[in-house]
């Protein structure tokens, strides 16, 4: 994606003010957008994030709408782990914002600073701005205080569990790899966000492996003790891959890039040749700092059919950085969620009563190159909460399922960004 | 002209403010049915079935056939039974409400000339716009994504999607006797038709 600078100055119609200062943040000062209307602003250009500016000004195009996401590509997590055993390339899960752009979403690629939830404005460098309703969708942030040596480890230990350049790196360093080495990667306890992903993942390296580095092996150590999702059907996609060592209740604690060894709590010292380890996690740092995050620290209290925080009133979070709903921390789920609370904020701002709609989650993971698994779960709000109707797993690993796959990610791709 | 367009633009003024999609009663309960088919139900991809424009009644009965299993679908299942939940009527009724684009996905040429050819035995109920009969239950074939096409009518050969439905044996035994590869012909064609 290429935006010129006039291209950005029109889209997000900032003029002068982003203009004369290039949409730096350094440069953004004082109230750098004066709200003349209804205005939303969205904290984050995820799954969540961007759905839910896109659905705001679906629903209500006179409502201004400005979308803050640092980074100029959406890369989706979802199929990202396709690219680690070379069945995808990253441009193929790359995609650009301009979808939003033409829905009159004025996206700026900068990291908001804080948020004041009594003021309504967001600080964004040394400027700020106004909101009527603000749309929290800030991801995870890791925990990396929680192994020892990993915040030290740098770009030398990967955890590739947000899809960028992170991904592209570790497929590299999986591609050569020796034939014989060992590849070890940690699952970090639940809640974390794509709770099957980890076993995806370790699906892809063992299908790579297998076909590339056959004397190679996978240590997959797990903070849980078993499969957290899709548990039989990955344990039945596993017997395809001997190379692949699962070692539950085996929670890293420390990792030492030097001599390449990872330290379990139970003591266990495990070299590799390759380490992916993929910290515990908690919502997104914006979360924190705004205090809405509950007594645990790590995730946001929201009402389950407004997806207002509990702790400030306005502020809506959604996605992965949410708690106490019975639904995973998926782009599915993040998705359905932003459409909800792009409902609620509209119909609210418009004086309308709010509808009542729970989300849906469908979640497929691919078991090797060609065949995939589901399951599928469809809520509805029961007083006032979110409870599930019904859990369904695909009967077994398919082609068909994986052609379901596709389907899906250029459909809800679509739903997200254009 | 200039007083029509300013007739207009009183219109619009008296229009409440933020009317819109959210008017309409199956807008929010059609949600989750976009992740996977698309915007006001018109799928982009080449495997989810096309909502947008779809007959109501043909649609609640979808619902109500993945909801009790006659259709088998690991998918369709769980949100078949959220839409019901939801109220499956109003939601049918969104998706009729919607303009149908046809897919984005281009069938290959070469096929649909040999589905032309092969289409003549759907003729009979499909009649020969392809856009089906309501009266008599007969779907719009037209326009939806291939590989959803032909893996309904592979469903169909197999007598897995709503077995010992008596109004489909006909087409089942039609299914029977043609070959594999020729759904990939057929789906092109009606693919293809708008």
């Amino acid at each position: 994606m290429s935006v010129t600078r006039r291209q950005f100055l029109r889209t997000t119609g900032l003029g002068v003010a982003v203009g004369a200062l290039g949409g730096c943040a350094a440069a953004m000062q004082g109230d750098f957008a004066p709200k003349t209307g209804k205005r939303v602003v969205v904290i984050g250009g995820g799954w969540g994030g961007a759905t839910a500016a896109k659905y705001v000004r679906l629903a209500d195009p006179s409502i201004d709408v400005i979308l803050f996401e640092p980074n100029k590509e959406f890369v989706s997590c979802p199929f990202s782990n396709l690219v680690l055993s070379g069945v995808r390339t990253i441009d193929s899960v790359t995609m650009s914002y301009s979808g939003l752009r033409r829905h009159g979403v004025r996206v700026i690629h900068e990291e908001v600073g804080s948020i004041d939830p009594a003021a309504h404005r967001v600080r964004v460098g040394e400027g700020w701005l106004l909101y009527d309703k603000l749309i929290v969708s800030p991801g995870v942030e890791f925990q990396y205080e929680h192994i020892e040596g990993l915040r030290e480890s740098g770009d030398r230990v990967l955890h590739a569990w947000k899809a960028g350049p992170q991904t592209v790196a570790l497929e590299n360093q999986l591609h050569s790899m020796p034939d014989g080495g060992v590849f070890v990667m940690s699952v970090p306890p639940v809640a974390y966000r794509c709770p099957p992903g980890p076993y995806e993942r370790a699906c892809q390296v063992a299908w790579y492996l297998k076909t590339k580095k056959p004397r190679a092996k996978l240590i997959v150590l797990d903070a849980n003790p078993n499969v957290v999702s899709k548990t039989a059907l990955f344990r039945k996609a596993w017997e395809a891959y001997p190379n692949l060592e699962y070692r539950g209740s085996n929670k890293v604690t420390k990792v030492d890039p030097g001599a390449k060894t990872v330290t379990t709590e139970l003591g266990d010292t495990v070299k590799y040749d390759v380490v992916n380890v993929i910290p515990p996690q908690r919502a997104g740092t914006i979360a924190v700092d705004a205090d809405l995050v509950g007594a645990d620290k790590r995730w946001c209290e929201v009402n389950h059919v407004t997806y207002e925080s509990v702790k400030h009133k306005d502020i809506h979070v959604i996605g992965d950085s949410t708690t106490g709903l019975p639904v995973p921390k998926s782009g599915n789920i993040a998705n359905a969620m932003g459409k909800i609370a792009a409902a609620v904020v509209t119909a609210t701002l418009n004086g309308r009563p709010a509808p009542e709609m729970a989300p849906g989650n469908t979640c497929y993971s691919w078991v090797s190159d060609r065949e995939a698994i589901a399951v599928v779960n469809a809520y509805k709000i029961d007083n006032g909460k979110v409870v599930q109707i019904e859990q369904k797993l695909s009967p077994a690993q398919s082609t068909a399922m994986a052609q379901h796959a596709i389907g899906w990610s250029v459909s809800i791709w679509n739903d997200v960004l254009s | 002209m200039p007083i029509l367009v300013l007739a207009l633009l009183l219109l619009l003024a008296a229009a409440p403010a933020g009317a819109g999609p959210l008017d309409h009663p199956g807008y929010a309960k059609a949600f989750s049915c976009s992740a996977c088919h698309g915007f006001a139900g018109n799928s982009q991809s080449s495997t989810m079935p096309i909502l947008a424009g779809m007959n109501a009644a043909y649609l609640e009965k979808a619902l109500r056939d993945y909801a009790s299993g006659k259709r088998v679908s690991p998918e369709m299942e769980p949100y078949s039974k959220m839409a019901i939940q939801l109220g499956a009527a109003e939601v049918a009724a969104y998706f009729a409400a919607q303009t149908k684009q046809p897919t984005p996905v281009a069938s290959d040429a070469a096929a649909v000339v040999r589905g032309r050819v092969a289409s003549q035995a759907c003729v009979v109920c499909h009649g020969p716009s392809g856009k089906g009969d309501l009266s008599k239950g007969v779907p719009d074939l037209t326009g939806q994504p291939a590989d959803y096409l032909r893996s309904q009518m592979l469903l169909f050969k197999a007598d897995r999607r709503s077995p010992g439905d008596d109004a489909l044996k006909a087409l089942k035994a039609l299914m029977k006797s043609i070959p594999d590869d020729q759904f990939t012909d057929l789906a092109a064609y009606y693919s293809s038709l708008r």
